[in-house]
């Protein structure tokens, strides 16, 4: 930004500040999602476990329920959201179909190591309608995809397994140097889940995705450890202008 | 789970190379490595049937035509006399038990059992624990033995609730607590049922007369046990994700015709006993559905031929769902088993129109007032939540901390920000301003509420900017208050100067915070219009560097004014990979000497190592070489 006043002095320049690149990541991706027909809701990040794993068909059992990949808080009444599809369950509850959730937000997870932090954020967007499928999903993944790395970057899907989603599919991208990269999780709605949110699960089918938005910004800055999104370092967060 | 390729390629006709079974692992989703001839795979865990060569083969089988099945044990069993008591139905649906005496001492290990532990490179135990581990590797089953001589006549299965000291057979000490489903004998814990075994009724190489148990257990009643008492245990692991109930028998029979090829049998006795009902699941086949589900047009006898080649059958109208698949249900779990067949990638994407209703953003005020102080120079930063002070009653307390200095959730954004402020001034950084937007959680004790205000921290220190006019101004409380009143000129913000007393640094510069609640931010921010356009597209990141940096001040005089332009576009368009920032911090205009003195001020750093006076000048003379370059420019007091 400059202030040009006199021929004879010197321009003023005003160093800008910047918007922390995690969260640059995270409007580029709600903002194209709520052009192509997206509402963008919030939900609270302390859950119930209702919310957060029972309503999303994750079983008592599921290993992502125990305290060492959970945060549990005040004597186990609640956990500091896993994942922000507990937010897509408040939205249907609230809503009828046909609806387009997205939210995006922190979550948390009992991991710290070189590549995971007990904070990071993601997206997940929901789509319920009449004959939605799996063909549809596809067709939305591949213009997120292209919305972010470009229309010429190579993609596959993977079978995987998530509890809220059945069938499930994890998508990678090819890097440069020729190797898949993971990036993001999606799935046609287990009709249980829309069974639980009250949707006619016989009417209605849906389409669910989730992205971490530390791996997405990670590919497209090309930062190597994802630490250094929360050092708060100037020279860091100075590059994100 | 590790699987060695000649274990699978033997069982297939054909013997298919190492890559051609591993594009298949990939296309039915079990993502793997290969090294050494070994598929390192990671199933999911709803796929407890795939973790084992014989079900791994099984998924593999729409694919390949196998070979037939591996021998097994062929004559009759007897009927074992056991006195066993099971207690905890519900835990425990279905267990076998199968006696088995031998004569003499063992052989070396041959054919599979011998592979096993050689292509592996597996640690070997004793010989019924072996066999018992390659029987789970091959069939996906475990078996507990037991040496039949050092337990006691009765045999009891139960769920616990009492604390207990246990020596498992891996010679580690556990202290169970809490519930637990157990076998006892002689009033003692033999084993932890489904995860590991006691010391005293185990297994040696002496062991003549065992007893082998094959239980089909409550995924529920496992599940993470092996984590809570820090067990490596790979029956855990399987029977969390499910075994297959009605492969008792077969499985026995295995373990027996392994242990006929070793040494001489003298004495066989098997029981074996259903407590509940294990009915055969079965879902009505609507090929519609599952068409509808991927978006395919797949017909009637494609679906049903790649379905039987998994292992379902037809009942009439009726799909029979196979033992083994404990994650069959519904027809969206047909529908993903045909299309992992078919391969993800072959399903046709289909464009659709999204029917919603659109609203509008929901960090409106956030964004405007992050636009604001971005403006002005402020960075937006992320700080994780958890801390170790309990500044107040109503921090919320983590249960399960990573540490006991991050067991709580901070109750305002203050001390973060410091803590990146700190951090930044020990970088050398003398004009720093931040802020962070975030929700932060509370919870009432006496009504047990949780509670939440979404929040606004800003922080700074040093100089207010990097030009002639704010180099030499200090950030203050005016200064704070001057950026703020864009968002409205009637509010009296409470600024906090925080003190320097107490904190580790030498650094007099004030530190300037405020801490807001987003909702008292006046909607007048929503009118506010940022100066930035958009930031730059394709930002790659550049690594920073840890070597220190080194700052160097010049000043130019310039005689002719017209040539101040040429002078400051030059010199601030000076590239080296070792400048990383210049701009001009002082200026002044003498009019009567029809002069003009100009300081840049220089920062330079290296990502290699730490740059010496020598290396800064070298640079330096090039730049003052550029300058130069503008006629009537010159350095006083420099010999140029």
């Amino acid at each position: 930004m400059s202030d040009k006043k006199d021929i004879n002095e010197p321009n003023i320049i005003k160093v800008e500040g910047s918007r922390h690149p995690i969260n640059l990541t995270k409007d580029r991706i709600i903002n194209f999602l709520q052009s192509v027909g997206f509402e963008a809701i919030d939900g609270p990040e302390i859950e119930s476990e209702e919310y957060n794993f029972d309503m999303l068909n994750i079983k008592e059992s599921h290993p992502a329920r125990q305290m060492h990949d959970t945060f549990y808080v005040e004597g186990r009444s609640r956990v500091l959201r896993t994942h922000t599809s507990p937010v897509q369950i408040r939205g249907m509850l609230e809503r009828t179909p046909p609806l387009a959730l997205i939210s995006g937000g922190k979550v948390y997870r009992k991991d710290d190591d070189a590549t995971h932090l007990p904070m990071f954020h993601q997206i997940e967007g929901i789509c319920i309608d009449k004959d939605i499928s799996f063909a549809n999903l596809k067709s939305l993944i591949f213009k997120i995809v292209h919305e972010l790395f470009g229309e010429d970057n190579q993609i596959r899907f993977r079978p995987s397994y998530f509890p809220f989603t059945e069938p499930s599919a994890e998508v990678d991208i090819l890097s440069k140097e020729g190797k898949w990269l993971e990036i993001l999780g999606c799935g046609i709605v287990n009709p249980i889940v829309l069974k639980n949110c009250k949707i006619d699960h016989e009417l209605y089918s849906g389409l669910a995705f989730g992205l971490g938005i530390e791996r997405i910004a990670m590919l497209l800055y090309e930062v190597n450890d994802i630490r250094e999104f929360y050092k708060s370092n100037l020279d860091f967060l100075n590059q994100f202008k | 789970m590790k699987i060695f390729y000649k274990d699978l390629s033997s069982r297939i006709v054909g013997k298919p190379s190492i890559e051609d079974i591993s594009k298949r692992l990939f296309q039915l989703g079990h993502e793997h490595e290969v090294h050494d001839g070994i598929f390192d795979i990671e199933f999911t865990p709803n796929r407890g049937d795939c973790l084992s060569v014989n079900g791994l083969l099984r998924d593999l089988s729409v694919f390949f035509d196998l070979n037939e099945d591996k021998q097994l044990y062929q004559e009759q069993l007897n009927k074992l006399e056991i006195d066993f008591e099971n207690k905890f139905v519900t835990g425990c649906k279905k267990i076998s038990f199968l006696k088995v005496d031998i004569e003499e001492e063992l052989s070396q290990y041959s054919g599979e059992l011998k592979d096993y532990f050689e292509n592996l490179e597996l640690n070997k135990n004793n010989f019924f624990t072996d066999i018992s581990n390659y029987v789970a590797y091959e069939t996906g089953q475990p078996t507990h033995c037991y040496d039949f001589n050092k337990i006691g006549k009765k045999i009891i299965f139960e769920e616990i609730d009492t604390k207990y000291d246990f020596n498992t057979l891996l010679g580690k000490k556990i202290s169970l607590n809490g519930r637990n489903s157990v076998f006892k004998s002689n009033e003692n814990i033999i084993n932890l049922a489904g995860i590991v075994g006691d010391m005293s009724s185990s297994c040696s190489d002496k062991t003549r007369s065992v007893l082998i148990e094959c239980a089909y257990f409550d995924p529920e009643i496992i599940s993470g046990k092996a984590v809570r008492y820090d067990i490596s245990s790979e029956a855990a692991y399987k029977f969390e994700r499910g075994v297959d109930h009605n492969c008792h028998e077969n499985v026995l029979r295995r373990f027996l015709h392994i242990i006929e090829k070793h040494s001489t049998i003298k004495n066989i006795q098997f029981f074996t006993k259903k407590y509940d009902e294990l009915p055969i699941k079965s879902i009505k086949i609507d090929v519609n559905k599952i068409n509808s589900i991927l978006g395919t047009k797949l017909t009637y006898d494609f679906c049903i031929e790649k379905l039987t080649n998994l292992g379902f059958y037809l009942d009439g109208s009726e799909l029979c769902i196979p033992s083994y698949r404990n994650d069959i249900s519904n027809s969206n779990d047909l529908a993903e088993e045909i299309a992992r067949i078919i391969g993800y990638d072959n399903i046709k994407p289909k464009r659709f129109k999204i029917d919603s209703i659109k609203s509008g953003n929901i960090d409106e005020i956030d964004s405007k007032i992050k636009s604001l102080l971005i403006d002005n120079g402020f960075y937006e930063v992320i700080n994780n939540p958890f801390v170790n002070n309990n500044e107040g009653n109503d921090l919320i307390k983590i249960d399960n901390p990573l540490d006991v200095n991050r067991n709580y959730l901070r109750g305002r954004l203050k001390e973060s920000l410091l803590n990146n402020l700190l951090y930044n001034e020990r970088r050398q950084k003398d004009s720093i301003k931040l802020f962070e937007i975030s929700d932060i959680y509370s919870f009432d004790k006496i009504t047990e509420d949780f509670h939440f205000k979404r929040k606004i921290g800003i922080i700074a220190s040093g100089r207010v900017d990097k030009n002639y006019k704010d180099f030499s101004r200090k950030i203050d409380e005016k200064y704070f208050a001057g950026v703020l009143q864009k968002i409205s000129k009637d509010i009296n913000f409470k600024f906090e100067l925080i003190s320097r007393e107490s904190l580790d640094t030498k650094i007099k510069n004030k530190i300037v915070y405020l801490e807001l609640n987003i909702d008292e931010i006046p909607k007048s921010i929503l009118d506010y219009s940022s100066a930035i356009t958009k930031s730059r597209p394709n930002i790659i990141y550049e690594p920073i560097s840890e070597f220190p940096s080194s700052t160097k001040d010049i000043s130019f005089s310039v005689l002719n004014f017209s040539n101040l332009k040429e002078l400051e576009y030059k010199v601030l368009n000076y590239e080296h990979i070792n400048l990383k920032e210049s701009f001009v911090f002082d200026f002044y205009k003498n009019n009567d000497k029809k002069e003009i003195k100009i300081g840049f001020r220089f920062i330079f750093q290296s990502s290699m190592k730490t740059m010496t006076d020598n290396d800064v000048n070298k640079i330096l003379d090039d730049i003052i070489k550029t300058a130069l370059s503008v006629s009537d420019v010159a350095v006083p007091g420099l010999d140029y």
